[in-house]
């Protein structure tokens, strides 16, 4: 899958879950090869455990217009670039913001 | 099997346990229990990527921050039969309260005051110490509308086949 293939999907992602829940602020991309990464700014969101991220992960879903998996966390916005990252994520001078 | 498959295939296997205690000879409490186990195990699986054989997700809450997630999933919001205006958000918020609530039922987070479904503890009014199978667990009735809608989607979560 090319590179901007996944950040087209990113994209609409983003801007889907942002549509479907007024608390989501602002969306930081993580860009990669195979899969969507992304971490959403949520007004109301339980803290993080541990200062660290464990995403939820979604398979692909292609008849919805999602041809590769993705890779979505929540956080609260005192959280951004404080809360530890997946390793495979690498670090947060990498992300994008894309919503 | 992956992380992933082995935590979803044991939320189902807990939910079908769970199933078999609607018996009002059994105790609520039980049922309460695996209630809070399956809707761990099942944000787990999720928490696991796709295929990923190295590493067990780590966070034991997070049925809320899952449920908040699905708010915006395509996938799930149709595999769930709605459609693209407000209904699933809607029906996802009626339900966070509860998720909190089932998440505060772990014995990690509930602590030694609050009443959690697997240990004894002493009851702050009474400073009687109690046993979980006496205890009500108000706000957890199963003829609740929250407690139906809630039992209504791990239902339909479950047999996702992610």
């Amino acid at each position: 899958m090319a590179k901007d293939d996944v950040e087209k999907q990113a994209k609409y992602l983003a801007a889907e879950n942002k549509k479907n829940d007024p608390d989501i602020g602002k969306v930081y991309w993580f860009p990669d090869e195979t899969e969507v990464r992304l971490v959403e700014v949520h007004s109301n969101v339980p803290v993080s455990p541990d200062g660290e991220i464990e995403p939820f992960y979604f398979r692909s879903d292609p008849i919805h217009d999602l041809p590769v998996p993705s890779g979505i966390a929540l956080i609260r916005p005192e959280e951004v670039r404080r809360v530890r990252l997946p390793a495979k994520w690498g670090n947060w001078d990498l992300a994008k913001e894309i919503g | 099997m992956n992380w992933r498959e082995a935590f979803l295939r044991q939320a189902r296997s807990e939910n079908s346990v769970r199933n078999r205690l609607n018996d009002p000879q059994i105790e609520y409490s039980h049922r309460l229990h695996y209630l809070q186990m399956d809707t761990e195990k099942l944000a787990k699986g999720y928490r696991a990527p796709p295929n990923d054989y190295d590493h067990s997700p780590q966070v034991h809450t997070g049925f809320v921050r899952f449920l908040q997630t699905l708010k915006g999933n395509i996938s799930i919001r149709g595999i769930l039969r709605y459609g693209p205006g407000p209904g699933f958000n809607l029906f996802i918020d009626s339900l966070l309260d509860l998720a909190t609530k089932i998440e505060q039922l772990a014995p990690s987070a509930a602590g030694l005051t609050k009443p959690n479904p697997e240990y004894p503890l002493r009851d702050i009014g009474t400073g009687e110490i109690r046993a979980p199978v006496d205890y009500d667990f108000p706000g957890f009735s199963p003829r609740e509308l929250s407690m139906i809608r809630m039992e209504a989607l791990i239902r339909q979560l479950l047999p996702i086949q992610n």
